[in-house]
């Protein structure tokens, strides 16, 4: 079984994760736009907030800077692929790996420790709360302040031109949107959430590294899709509690994975297991509707 | 007032499948005329229609949209003044939003958009009031995704959406070519009653010379990117489709071969 440790452990990364699951709702989902830029715009995140905490700024100002590179990263995507004409996949494919040079430019090193320095988390720990729970108060908080925020959005008049932009672009400029302008608002604000999770991860984990990055989009869309499995994203809103839901039942997934001596499992095998749950993830709904479908023909 | 002179447009160009769609096309449209518009397939109706609205730039020429040269300015900046319903009933709206929220992008269309609620309670009334309009029942439907609704009954909110708001022209693009044909009569009766009652001014695409001499108060046929003839008033009452056709032999001295012009 989970020690408790492990399974607030798993719902601390969970939350975060689930910052970055909203941040490919946006691009994958609401504008149809297959973003690997977060890939690169995490450890962006991860990497400005470490060293702006180092200089001795305020944690929360730097975890703000680093939302707003993660946005700079997502709007020079978006501008390849909707002024230079380049497609999409392709574009944030060179600014992940341009990122990759710019995030060890602004570390100045591969890693940066974070362990003794004052973060987000710091005044909270003396709330008298246990310590692992700590954190994931705080990111409990964050997530539902930026769900509201997100949902409020995509009920207002630009999120809907944004919705409209990713279902039916042409009807979309027939009702006065300015497609491209709207492609790089979203794709900036969906890395802008993923740098807000990567200096969150960064400051809970205690260390920012320019690997951390790897994997953070198939992670994220293992959140999304297996939050839809779980509840159907008929609204906004559903859509957004989703990819919560399915971010933390992600990060237990792999929680009881890694602690379940019978599998024999390491933490080695963390790769080769997100890739087996992504694939479930993404078959399981399927082989469902499929089983349902021969159950009612053979009724009928 | 809208004005189109002169207008070339050639695709391809410089390569083996060089077309050329729109050969010196001039047209002008006084306010409140209702046009409609037959050509054979390939006579640059769709290209006329589509360089009007801005999804194509003309190579030459001049469109001047209630004295504003538009010649230049994509789709969007032109929106406040063309509204457009498309001939596949899909393309008009959005399947995933609902009825309100499609509604509530069309009331918008040339506009600002904030950060304030799209869907705002001032606008339900209105909303409610012109769907009944349609008698579909869809009043009782706003918070419905538009996917749930018929091609025929999304062509009707399509047509709504594009009166919702004030408009230098309405373009049709054979916007009743895709459905059955009771439904395609129901939404053209549709198009008469909303274009009379709005004193619009309109641009019919169709496929019909039957419907082009029926519909509206003058039409014009084109032929190799070029309107070949212009008929209205006295002229064009008690026209038939046979009359049509010699008068476009006559013109160009061509035997019309597109089937689907005299059947249909």
């Amino acid at each position: 079984m989970l020690s408790e440790i492990a399974f607030y452990g798993a719902l601390e990364t969970g939350l975060i994760y689930g910052l970055v699951a909203f941040g490919i709702y946006l691009s994958f989902r609401v504008l149809d736009f297959p973003d690997l830029t977060v890939d690169g715009s995490f450890p962006l995140g991860a990497a400005v907030a470490a060293v702006l905490i180092l200089e001795g700024w305020n944690p929360w100002v730097a975890t703000g800077f680093a939302a707003l590179a993660g946005m700079a990263a997502g709007a020079v995507t978006a501008i390849l692929n909707v002024k230079l004409n380049i497609l999409n996949l392709l574009a944030s494919i060179l600014t992940m790996i341009a990122l990759y040079s710019i995030n060890l430019r602004i570390m100045g090193r591969p890693n940066i420790a974070l362990l003794t320095e004052e973060t987000v988390l710091t005044p909270w720990y003396s709330l008298g709360l246990e310590f692992h729970q700590v954190p994931v108060l705080l990111f409990l908080i964050v997530v539902v302040v930026a769900l509201i925020l997100l949902w409020r959005f995509m009920k207002s008049e630009t999120g809907l031109a944004m919705r409209a932009t990713g279902a039916n672009a042409r009807m979309a400029r027939a009702q006065g949107i300015a497609t491209g302008g709207m492609v790089i608002l979203g794709v900036a604000l969906s890395n802008g959430l993923v740098g807000l999770a990567g200096a969150l991860f960064a400051q809970s984990q205690g260390a920012a590294d320019v690997t951390m990055g790897v994997g953070v989009i198939v992670i994220g869309l293992a959140s999304l899709i297996g939050g839809e499995a779980v509840l159907t994203p008929t609204t906004v809103v559903r859509a957004l509690i989703a990819c919560v839901i399915g971010a933390i039942m992600y990060r237990l997934a792999i929680a009881f994975a890694l602690n379940a001596d019978a599998l024999g499992l390491q933490a080695q095998d963390l790769n080769l297991i997100t890739a087996v749950l992504v694939t479930l993830a993404i078959v399981l709904p399927g082989v469902r509707t499929n089983l349902t479908n021969r159950f009612t023909r053979k009724k009928a | 007032m809208i004005s189109a002179t002169d207008l070339r447009l050639t695709f391809g160009k410089g390569t083996p499948l060089e077309n050329p769609a729109l050969r010196g096309m001039s047209l002008t449209v006084n306010q409140g005329e209702f046009v409609t518009v037959i050509g054979s397939n390939g006579a640059g109706k769709s290209t006329f229609l589509n360089a009007l609205a801005g999804e194509v730039l003309v190579d030459s020429g001049k469109i001047i949209v209630d004295n504003l040269d538009v010649t230049r300015l994509p789709t969007h900046k032109r929106s406040a003044r063309v509204a457009r319903v498309f001939q596949d009933p899909l393309a008009g709206t959005c399947e995933n939003l609902s009825i309100e929220e499609n509604l509530a992008l069309a009331i918008k269309r040339g506009q600002r958009r904030g950060l304030t609620t799209a869907v705002k309670k001032q606008y339900l009334d209105q909303f409610r009031a012109s769907l009944s309009s349609l008698n579909l029942g869809l009043e009782n439907r706003l918070g419905d995704k538009m996917g749930l609704l018929s091609g025929g009954q999304r062509q009707a909110v399509s047509l709504l959406m594009a009166s919702l708001t004030p408009s230098a022209i309405l373009l049709l693009d054979e916007h009743t070519a895709a459905l059955d044909p009771k439904t395609a009569r129901f939404v053209l009766e549709l198009t008469q009653n909303i274009i009379k009652e709005q004193k619009l001014t309109a641009l019919m695409v169709t496929h019909s010379m039957k419907q082009a001499l029926e519909v509206g108060s003058r039409t014009v046929m084109l032929h190799q990117g070029q309107v070949v003839f212009d008929i209205a008033g006295k002229e064009r009452e008690g026209l038939e489709v046979k009359d049509l056709l010699e008068l476009f032999e006559k013109q160009r001295g061509l035997e019309v071969d597109d089937d689907s012009l005299l059947l249909s």
